[in-house]
């Protein structure tokens, strides 16, 4: 239902939402590994974000995992900030949401994205049941200290072949509001 | 002698008298020959004259129909040209109509594609209904977590009581039994609990994402109508310029 094609679009569209939207710093360093997805690799712990873009021919489901550690916590919430940790948090994976949102509309042009909305990492597990045709998920490590991991579950309802053209110039881009 | 001289004078008269009437008939000759030959020339000019005119009438003749020839033509034309004018007149009063027409479909369109925005709210509805769905299945998640912890509370009393049932030596041994069906039940407890709970975090998985699609799908067309809003809107705004 997905092509290679479009299965590595997608990648590459959540890598370049992950690495403009997760940092805080444009100039921090945001690794992105993928990880197997086998029972040891898939972390029932703590809480994830959960997104939904969707379109005629697929939803998209991006779940963000994180642990409010005191490296995450400081780093996302800045010094002097009433905003609580899960408020920022939110509004960091509404805006990598958004920039996946807004790459995919250049292929598909009925988009609509929901709000974010926090669950137990258990339900991560149960991704399976939503008999998703793409299911990838990564690692992301920001400066070395931030711990996050990411998985993108793509169901298609129409075959999907597109060639995404991530440039250079969207990666850097500024910031943007979408909302 | 007078005789003679009559006779003399007689026939001298009778002589004039000839040659007077000989000269009379010459000159009455002429006189007479002389318009007539005027006549045969006027004659000849006139017939010449009347060649001309009849040519010249031919002439005109010929100019005449050719001129109610093209008046014909001109007149068939004048006929075609009306007749093709009522046809653009009739075309241009559909052309208008149709022109009105469309301009109130297309203002319909966006009037049709404004009311349905709402929508969007109806979408949001179903989005806070799931927040209340969400908010029941966390009250289930807390309630299953107390069940467990009295699951795991009971096991511990039931493998003590196995210890005391050891302890009292045969006097125990039915408390022995009771002990270890209680236990057992416990575990059967706690496997429950367990798949509940799995259960639970599949209901907040399909929840979460059926709502959030609800909610996507509905911000989608949501923008789908706001487009077709857009192009109603421009497309009657093109309508009323061709008018003006």
């Amino acid at each position: 239902m997905i092509s290679s094609h479009a299965k590595d679009s997608f990648e590459r569209i959540f890598r370049q939402a992950a690495q403009s939207r997760l940092t805080v710093d444009p100039n921090d360093v945001c690794d992105i590994t993928p990880l197997a997805r086998d029972d040891e690799n898939v972390d029932s712990e703590g809480d994830v974000v959960v997104l939904t873009i969707s379109s005629i021919e697929f939803r998209l489901i991006l779940v963000l995992h994180f642990k409010e550690d005191s490296s995450t916590r400081d780093y996302y919430v800045r010094e002097g900030s009433d905003a609580s940790f899960q408020e920022v948090f939110l509004e960091v994976c509404n805006l990598c949401c958004g920039a996946m949102n807004q790459s995919l509309h250049e292929y598909f042009p009925d988009l609509g994205m929901s709000t974010p909305y926090v669950l137990h990492a258990r339900s991560v597990t149960h991704l399976d049941q939503l008999k998703p045709a793409y299911l990838a998920s990564h690692a992301v490590t920001i400066n070395g200290t931030v711990q996050l991991s990411a998985t993108v579950c793509v169901c298609a309802y129409a075959p999907i072949d597109f060639v995404a053209n991530v440039s250079a110039a969207q990666e850097t881009g500024g910031e943007l509001e979408f909302f | 002698m007078i005789e003679q001289y009559l006779l003399a004078a007689l026939g001298g008269s009778a002589v004039t008298a000839v040659i007077a009437l000989t000269a009379h008939r010459v000159s009455r000759a002429k006189a007479a020959r002389a318009p007539h030959v005027e006549a045969n020339a006027q004659s000849d000019e006139l017939s010449a004259a009347i060649a001309r005119q009849d040519s010249l009438i031919e002439l005109h003749q010929q100019e005449k129909r050719e001129l109610e020839a093209m008046l014909d033509q001109l007149r068939d034309d004048l006929r075609q040209q009306t007749e093709t004018a009522e046809t653009l007149r009739v075309s241009l009063d559909a052309a208008s109509a149709d022109r009105d027409q469309l301009a109130q479909h297309a203002d319909r369109i966006a009037n049709e594609a404004q009311r349905l925005k709402g929508l969007g709210a109806t979408f949001e509805r179903w989005h806070e209904q799931m927040i209340s769905l969400m908010t029941q299945n966390k009250d289930m998640h807390a309630k299953n977590q107390e069940l467990s912890s009295i699951v795991r509370h009971v096991v511990i009393v039931s493998l003590n009581a196995s210890i005391e049932a050891a302890r009292a030596g045969t006097a125990g041994r039915g408390f022995a039994v009771v002990a270890s069906e209680v236990r057992a039940l416990a575990a059967r407890s706690e496997e429950l609990s367990k798949s509940y709970r799995n259960s639970l975090d599949l209901s907040d998985l399909t929840t979460t994402a059926t709502f959030q699609d609800i909610q996507a799908g509905g911000k989608m067309i949501a923008a789908s109508l706001s487009s077709v809003e857009a192009l109603a809107n421009q497309f009657q705004s093109k309508l009323h310029q061709a008018t003006t």
